[in-house]
């Protein structure tokens, strides 16, 4: 169930998605004074928000009275490149047990945005990875240390995750790093 | 209760360093308590000594090599670590399993599952003292579960055994036999732990009360696996959740009231007879078939989507989220740490409790810390 | 002043004294090493494992590798120890054990000396060595081995009260025939201790008493369910820590060699040591060598189940060792010797004791029981702790 591709001829024969069966219009409906965009992803509801409305939009998400999502699974970020960073949020409902995923992106010379801490506590060291693999700085996050990282290591220009840090110096001599589409010499 | 000093005494708190090197903190794990006589005033964990990078390690490693990166994650449950994996490339690739290969899958993650716990109670017995018994008693039923995984998969720790569509390779023909002596030996092991430790009055005065984490504050803190329902939530993603055909078979999650650390060790093993009656129910039900689809592409190229993919392992909830953009290998692959969430809440435990209680505490979250640095 | 000694007369009193000291030392150092040997292999088989069995045939040189290996071992000194304190403080630890052999009968007639205050004396002298664990964490200048250093000294002082007090509640009834035929009550000698139970051992006058005896004397060997001062987390080693080598091994070799007093210490005072089951049958006492095996196969019943307790119990915490010293056993002790001296004074039947003691062990588990299933009040938390100080 992924996003459909769009190129030349099939587009006019697939109808626009109307999200029915998903969260989606509760969805729609919790977040009505903010601005969000769905998507399908493999087995969860997405939605986009922009990054000024994500920790307003979490906030009333959580404490809505048909999603109450009272927990928070998972606090990432993906590196887009030149797109930007996108940090994702997996929410779950333990009373209601359903699941949502929050998208935000930012923009690679403004990788800021607000904690989400303030909606819930488990976000707390799951920003602090975030902060240091990516550069995202959290806006009042209440520790804002690396979580991860060796002390030695200078923070401000070291984001391993993001796919400008090189993978490893092995990647000058090995080309594109190890797999099985590939004749170098001493391939395994 | 815990009396202040009077004012004329000047007194200092000590700080005091447990770790990184310390027989009790189940691997490279580091916290300073700054302690007031006996009691906690203050801890704080310092985690990131086993970082090797998995998750971007796998970034340029395609479908198949990923599988080895989550047994290194998981050590303890290293079933479980790459069904999360495989099973999100099956998302992604819409890749159907044939229904053998999902019934070992879970016979392997469920004997996993007691492996794991033995594992646990072996390591609580000795942080709550007893010098050795509970220690040499696990060791002695995991041996019998990891000759058996030996024999399946070639190795005793990390198997990459599965693979995105079933399993690498058939399991022996004596595999329902086998099984079945381990889980008789299993069931013995679990009632000599539970006449060693349950009923002994000091370590119920031990465990009882210490350690209290509430449903409402697991819940926020993000809290998963057998911690969380030992404090009432039955939040167990097998029955939530089902995936593979746990929605086929007859059990309820094990919760338990107090939210100590007493009611976290009863759990795990109750736990751990549960894992066995499913096993049981599981074989029942195993048919001889085939365990990888038809075609199976050597080099497997994933179309473009994103998953999250939750799975039930021993310490809570281990997810795998897969971004993929095309191609033979993942673009970001974040794993959800079920550890990493349960050692958030150690500090809020161990505040104002003694200091041989957070010792106790932190073995009762059961952490791994591969899983936790990855 | 002249005595004679296996036989030969007109030996000077301190050559005697010192043969005698050198005899014990010897035979000492050679059932501690057997000790260590035997708590090995013995855990080892509750566990289900074999325990040394390479070293010698079934392991029997094991000790004696060890031994030797400590004794090559460099001997360190942390740079900011105190130089006195944390030298002297193994010394303090062993002597003071080495000490209490003086006055423990070994068979009839033979100890290093015989004294009138036997009793008092292995009391006080054990009493010493809390010095040395305070000396040996605090001299360490570590935190871990000061914390375990500190922890001993309150358990070892929380524990000597029930010890005595036990010890003191058998002392006061024993019966000593004096040579007008009267009968006299009360003494601390050990061997006229050990000759009043010629027909019934004191276990069966004093059952409290005997397991007050054998809990106070597992922590005061600092043995599990009582090791939280060597437990320090479970394996750093209290107030050892520092310790390498010869002085870590005298700490070591104190430990079993203390455990070695408490069991002839238990086999003398209430199973009746060499006398019991003499009196049973004969009116004379039976020959040297049966008295040496009756007195080790009694030991070995005290050493045994200390193993045995090891093997199968959690340690206790701090808090819940000294409210157990303080709260259940010694109001026990106290109320048994009320009892005792009830009984000493208005003469009645000392089936009373057995009864009385009876009744306290089952007081003793039902107070343990009640104490343990009690919610347990939460110690306060940093944040009340703030709010109330405010």
């Amino acid at each position: 169930m992924t996003t459909d591709e769009t190129n030349g001829e099939a587009v006019e024969e697939t109808p626009p998605d109307t999200f029915e069966g998903t969260l989606w219009p509760d969805v729609n409906r919790a977040l009505s004074a903010v601005d969000v965009r769905p998507e399908r992803g493999a087995l969860d509801l997405i939605v986009h928000l922009p990054r000024k409305d994500v920790i307003r939009g979490l906030g009333m998400l959580k404490h809505d009275d048909e999603l109450h999502f009272d927990y928070l699974r998972s606090l990432t970020a993906v590196d887009n490149e030149d797109e930007g960073v996108d940090v994702v949020y997996h929410l779950y409902s333990v009373s209601k047990n359903h699941n949502l995923t929050v998208k935000t992106t930012l923009a690679n010379e403004d990788k800021v945005l607000e904690t989400a801490t303030t909606v819930w506590q488990a976000a707390n060291w799951l920003e602090r990875e975030v902060a240091e693999m990516f550069g995202v700085t959290f806006n009042g996050h209440p520790d804002p240390r690396p979580l991860l990282m060796p002390e030695d290591v200078d923070l401000s220009d070291v984001h391993p995750l993001l796919k400008s840090h090189p993978f490893a110096e092995i990647d000058v001599l090995q080309g594109e790093g190890l797999g099985h589409d590939r004749d170098a010499p001493g391939d395994v | 209760m815990v009396v202040e000093a009077p004012s004329e005494f000047e007194t200092q708190d000590l700080l005091i360093n447990v770790g990184p090197q310390h027989p009790s903190t189940h691997g490279v794990f580091r916290m300073v308590l700054e302690i007031d006589g006996e009691v906690v005033k203050d801890l704080v964990p310092y985690i990131g000594y086993l970082h090797r990078g998995a998750e971007k390690l796998c970034e340029n490693n395609d479908f198949r090599q990923g599988i080895g990166y989550m047994d290194r994650t998981e050590y303890l449950a290293a079933h479980n670590a790459e069904l999360s994996y495989v099973m999100a490339v099956e998302a992604l690739g819409e890749i159907e399993v044939p229904e053998r290969a999902q019934w070992i899958r879970m016979i392997l993650c469920e004997l996993n599952r007691i492996s794991s716990h033995f594992m646990f109670l072996g390591a609580f017995g000795i942080d709550v003292g007893v010098f050795g018994t509970p220690f040499i008693y696990a060791w002695r039923e995991r041996e019998t579960i990891i000759d058996l995984f030996e024999e399946i998969s070639g190795d005793r720790m990390m198997y990459a055994y599965f693979r995105a569509g079933g399993l690498a390779w058939e399991v022996p023909a004596n595999f329902e036999n086998r099984v079945r002596e381990v889980l008789a030996s299993a069931q013995q092991g679990v009632k000599d732990f539970d006449g060693l430790l349950t009923e002994n009055e000091i370590f119920i005065a031990r465990t009882k009360g210490v350690g209290f984490i509430s449903a409402e504050d697991a819940i926020e803190m993000g809290m998963s696996g057998p911690t969380i329902r030992a404090s009432g939530v039955p939040l167990d993603i097998r029955k939530t959740e089902p995936y593979l055909f746990y929605d086929q078979l007859d059990f309820e999650p094990i919760t338990a009231n107090g939210g100590d650390v007493f009611d976290r060790y009863i759990v795990r093993l109750q736990e751990i007879s549960q894992s066995i009656d499913l096993i049981g129910q599981c074989l029942e039900r195993l048919q001889p078939g085939p365990i990888t689809p038809e075609r199976m592409p050597r080099m497997l190229r994933l179309p473009e989507g994103e998953a999250y993919i939750r799975t039930e392992a021993p310490r809570g909830e281990y997810g795998v989220y897969m971004v993929s953009k095309g191609g033979n290998k993942p673009h970001r692959l974040k794993v959800r740490s079920a550890c990493l969430s349960n050692l958030q809440v150690l500090k809020q435990m161990s505040v104002g409790q003694y200091v041989a209680d957070a010792i106790i505490i932190l073995g009762s979250i059961d952490i791994v810390l591969s899983e936790v640095d990855r | 002043m002249s005595t004679e000694i296996f036989g030969i007369e007109n030996v000077n009193v301190w050559v005697d004294g010192l043969i005698r000291v050198l005899l014990i030392v010897g035979f000492m150092t050679v059932v501690v090493m057997g000790l260590i040997y035997g708590e090995r292999k013995i855990l080892a088989r509750f566990q289900q494992r074999l325990g040394p069995t390479r070293t010698g045939p079934m392991g029997l040189l094991q000790s004696v590798a060890d031994a030797l290996k400590l004794v090559g071992k460099e001997d360190l000194r942390p740079r900011n120890a105190d130089p006195w304190t944390f030298e002297l403080a193994p010394y303090l630890v062993f002597v003071p054990v080495f000490l209490g052999f003086v006055i423990v009968p070994f068979v009839l007639d033979w100890q290093i000396r015989i004294l009138e205050l036997g009793l008092l004396y292995f009391v006080a002298i054990t009493g010493v060595n809390i010095v040395g664990w305070i000396m040996a964490g605090w001299g360490s200048d570590n935190r871990y081995a000061m914390i375990g250093g500190m922890r001993a000294a309150a358990q070892g002082i929380s524990y000597e009260l029930p010890l005595v007090l036990a010890l003191v509640s058998v002392a006061m009834v024993v019966e000593v025939p004096l040579a007008d035929g009267e009968v006299a009550r009360g003494s601390l000698n050990l061997n006229e201790i050990v000759a009043s139970q010629h027909e019934v051992p004191n276990i069966v006058w004093q059952p409290l008493v005997v397991v007050v005896f054998f809990i106070a004397g597992l922590a005061e060997l600092n043995r599990t369910p009582f090791d939280i001062p060597v437990g320090e987390s479970e394996v750093v080693g209290g107030p050892f820590v520092e310790y390498s080598g010869i002085r870590w091994s005298m700490f070591f070799l104190a430990e079993y060699a203390a455990l070695l007093i408490m069991s002839l210490l238990f086999a003398a005072v209430f199973l009746g040591g060499w006398a019991w089951p003499a009196g049973i049958f004969t009116d004379e006492d039976w020959p040297r060598w049966a008295q040496a095996l009756l007195v080790a196969g009694k030991a070995s019943i005290f050493v045994f189940m200390v193993f045995w307790v090891r093997a199968s119990v959690p340690r206790l915490r701090i808090d819940q060792l000294m409210g157990f010293s303080w709260k259940i056993l010694l109001p026990l002790m106290l109320a048994q010797v009320m009892v005792n001296g009830l009984v000493l004074v208005y003469d009645w039947p000392e089936i009373i004791l057995t009864v009385v003691g009876l009744i306290g062990i089952v007081a003793l588990f039902a107070m343990v029981d009640r104490a343990v299933r009690q919610p347990r009040q939460r110690p306060a938390s940093a944040a009340q702790l703030q709010s109330e100080a405010v």
